[in-house]
């Protein structure tokens, strides 16, 4: 086990390697450069020759790029032009928002999607089921930032039941402030795993182990668990997952919808100011994020099922 | 008893007088904002969430007041008769926020940053002055030759005077590293504004607390700002900032947009305030003979240009754009708010028929196709889009559209890639000659990129920028609006006011023309 995990960090490296290389050239490849994007509309073309002086832009772009990984080997980012601050610094300061609205939303989803799949399998095709499924289609086929809105209408602004945006402060104030954020977002991946879910446990209730266990008579709460949940979350578990991938770096629209300054909201405006240290040192932390989760999915995975170790 | 309730009377009458004399003071405003800040630093700060904020921190020498530059931080300012020297005697009762008086030495140390070249990409609005020294509390700068802006510049937030003495104690070894600790650093010191800046988190809050040494006073004589600080919120979206006044949990949101203006109006609980500003909007023509591609460029014609802005409705785009809350543009080179703009309203008021003969003059083929460059996702740039392609359809000019991003429209601007592009532009000077150098005067930016070149414009603004009579001056910028309309480098569209909406309990904040947010003045009731 020790020497798969070890492997597939290894193998991680020439991962982010054509990551950080594959960045380094398409973020060049835009039209613009952050001496536009920094001085704005009013600067003269003096004036931006200047600011590319300063940044090293007019260096090669070999020589840019040896720069860019001595700096990144020796765990340097650089400094952000548009915050001007260093990389490192800037999304230290925002990693834990976003890490703390993904998980904040995946545990949201898993308590909204486990038992209700549960209770669709178990009633398949009678009228909880459909019931379910017919509220989570509508959660599948609203976009985030509509859902966003319309929580922010009714609950914060009419009830005033949660604040409009912003984060909290506290572990209880952040859960409080970035309930309905992390709940647009669950009602989307909620829907997702449910389907999934609920498919999975219809399966493994039709299994032949399953209807063993029944015939040696083992209670309903023991085959529930100890056979069905485990075998159905074998799929769900990759779906969660790629879930939590997703969310470390597509949180943009609900970030901007509630006002959540995480990540997603700091690469656009990193793009948009083609803030080239910024792009690159948050491609490599997306990056970095998503291998962990996907290490962690699959030893999950391997502990759920046993043929996976070998 | 009669005495008594004579007494009584006066006592109550007084007691209502007095409630109603009284100044709302202390309370932190909540305020909702676009875009945060980065670095308000005066010689730093590049984009406007920065540019904007630099006042409420900082004090500059001189102010402006109805167009002219009066005393500030300083009690008077001569200006010899060559105009090549200027003298400036502070005010002596100037601390900065924590306590540390104002010196000379401070001027000095702040003028010599800001035309730095190497710090700043402000310092040719001061690249006239040739030395500042100081002595006590006069300071003398001498000027390499007459400067009919210098006293606008020293009104200007990149003049703003900072404590020489924060800077000295600040640590890094750069002046752009000290700036950024001393930011940091959320303690005051730096600078002699109404506030100092307590606290900020990047990309989420920022606030102000009240400098408690601040020099002006109030309307009842104690020290302003009547506030006891300002809490900033940044809120990207513009449906949640409204949500977010509406529900009460900030007392102002800011950039409202235009479609919402007439509802947050009708809203008894709210104030909507469109406030005069400098900010234009307008489309770049790409006047060169070829595009980069090659082919022959029909917007070289001054007569398609002509015809193009006489095919235009403005009035039809700011009922449509702004839905009412704005003008089209009435100089061709900067806002009515701008000093020196002259009124040439209307400007190519719209004349289908002039267009159409103009077009034909020039030989335009029917189905000649134009590219509109516009910013993606942005609902404004569409809906002018959409306008000008039914707008200019009877001339036979077939218009497309190109979506990009802010940083592309940039470069295709520089590059000259481009036929016509959205843009837009707000004043950061009281002197026109910022935006007029910028739209006209070729060796700045290929005047705003199009690429147009006139030898008499040029030799007008280099010699306006020389010219100490104002009269004389007034005439040169008279005559460049002439030539530049003429000409017509520009798709002229209109001028936007800045909307901002705000509970009914705050008074007295202001959006200055040049973009400023002004606490010093603003109160909440309590």
């Amino acid at each position: 086990m020790a020497r798969s995990i070890l492997t597939r960090l290894l193998l991680m490296i020439p991962t982010f390697a054509l990551v950080m290389i594959i960045i380094f050239v398409l973020v060049r490849l835009l039209p613009g450069d952050p001496a536009l994007a920094l001085a704005g509309d009013r600067a003269s073309d003096a004036e931006l020759a200047t600011i590319r002086e300063k940044l090293g832009l007019n260096d090669s772009l070999l020589t840019q790029f040896v720069l860019f990984i001595k700096a990144t080997l020796s765990g340097d980012m650089g400094r952000s032009i548009l915050m001007r601050a260093p990389v490192s610094a800037v999304i230290a300061n925002k990693l834990p928002i976003t890490i703390f609205l993904a998980v904040y939303s995946v545990g949201l989803s898993l308590l909204i999607a486990g038992p209700l799949a549960f209770v669709a399998a178990l009633n398949r095709g009678r009228w909880p089921d459909t019931l379910i499924r017919t509220v989570f289609q509508i959660g599948l086929s609203m976009p985030v930032f509509y859902i966003g809105l319309v929580l922010l209408t009714f609950l914060a602004a009419k009830l005033r039941l949660f604040p409009v945006g912003g984060t909290g402060i506290g572990l209880f104030g952040q859960l409080y402030a970035m309930f309905l954020p992390a709940m647009a977002i669950a009602f989307y991946t909620s829907a997702i795993i449910l389907r999934n879910l609920r498919s999975a446990i219809i399966e493994v209730l039709d299994a032949d182990y399953v209807a063993f266990a029944k015939v040696k008579g083992l209670p309903p709460r023991v085959i529930l668990g100890r056979h069905v949940l485990r075998n159905a979350l074998i799929s769900t578990v990759t779906l969660v997952g790629l879930s939590i991938g997703n969310l470390m770096s597509g949180t943009l629209v609900t970030e901007t919808v509630f006002a959540v300054p995480g990540l997603g909201r700091l690469m656009l405006e990193a793009i948009f100011a083609r803030d080239y240290p910024l792009i690159q040192g948050l491609t490599l932390t997306f990056a970095v994020l998503v291998s962990g989760v996907f290490l962690m999915t699959d030893l999950f995975q391997s502990w759920l099922d046993p043929r996976m170790r070998q | 008893m009669k005495l008594f309730s004579t007494v009584a009377m006066i006592a109550l009458l007084a007691g209502s007088l007095s409630t109603a004399w009284a100044q709302d003071r202390g309370g932190v405003l909540n305020f909702a904002r676009y875009d945060g800040s980065k670095l308000i630093d005066p010689i730093y700060a590049d984009r406007n969430p920065d540019i904007w904020m630099v006042m409420n921190l900082f004090d500059t020498l001189l102010t402006m007041k109805d167009g002219v530059a009066i005393d500030n931080l300083t009690q008077s300012h001569a200006v010899s008769p060559d105009g090549l020297t200027l003298t400036l005697t502070l005010r002596d009762d100037i601390k900065f926020a924590d306590g540390t008086p104002m010196t000379g030495a401070d001027v000095v140390f702040s003028l010599d940053r800001a035309r730095n070249k190497d710090l700043t990409s402000w310092a040719d609005l001061i690249s006239s002055i040739d030395t500042v020294s100081a002595e006590g509390n006069v300071v003398t700068v001498t000027l390499e030759h007459a400067d009919p802006a210098i006293l606008s510049m020293l009104a200007t937030f990149s003049t703003a005077i900072v404590s020489k003495a924060a800077f000295d104690a600040a640590p890094g070894a750069t002046d752009q590293e000290k700036s950024a600790a001393i930011f940091a650093s959320g303690k005051p010191g730096v600078g002699s504004g109404p506030f100092y800046l307590s606290g900020f988190s990047q990309g989420a809050t920022m606030d102000f607390t009240a400098n408690p040494h601040y020099w002006r006073a109030g309307a009842d004589g104690k020290p302003l700002p009547y506030l006891d600080g300002v809490h900033f919120e940044i809120i990207p979206d513009d449906a949640t900032r409204v949500l977010k006044l509406q529900s009460g949990e900030v007392d102002v949101a800011e950039l409202i947009p235009f479609s919402r203006v007439a509802e947050l109006k009708a809203d008894p609980e709210l104030r909507m305030e469109l406030f005069p500003s400098t900010r234009i909007i307008y489309a770049p023509i790409n006047t060169r003979e070829t595009r980069t591609d090659g082919s022959a460029n029909p917007l070289a014609d001054v007569r398609l240009r002509q015809a193009l802005n006489y095919a235009t409705d403005k009035d039809a785009l700011v009922a449509l754009v702004l839905q009412g809350s704005g003008a089209p543009m009435s100089s061709p080179l900067m806002s009515s708010q701008t000093p020196l703009a002259a009124d040439m309203s209307p400007l190519y008021g719209h004349d289908i028929e002039k267009a159409k003969a103009l077009v034909a003059e020039a030989g335009i083929q029917p189905g000649t196709s134009l590219t509109f460059t516009t910013l993606a996702g942005s609902a404004d740039d569409a809906t002018v889009f959409a306008a000008l392609q039914q707008m200019w359809a009877p001339l036979g000019v077939n218009l497309v559209v190109e979506q990009v991003d802010s940083a592309t429209r940039g470069a295709k601007n520089k590059s000259g890639e481009f036929d016509i592009h959205t843009y837009g532009w707000s004043d950061d000077v009281a002197d026109p000659a910022q935006v007029v150098g910028w739209l006209g005067y070729n060796p700045t930016a290929n005047s705003v990129g199009t690429g147009w070149n006139d030898a008499a414009f040029n030799g007008l603004y280099e010699a306006a920028n020389a010219e100490v009579d104002p009269a004389k001056r007034a005439e040169d910028y008279r005559k460049m609006q002439e030539i530049y309309a003429e000409a017509a480098p520009l798709l002229w569209l209109f001028e936007t006011p800045y909307a901002v909406a705000m509970s009914k309990k705050v008074e007295g904040y202001v959006q200055l023309p040049l973009g400023v947010n002004k606490f010093d003045e603003a109160t909440i009731k309590q």
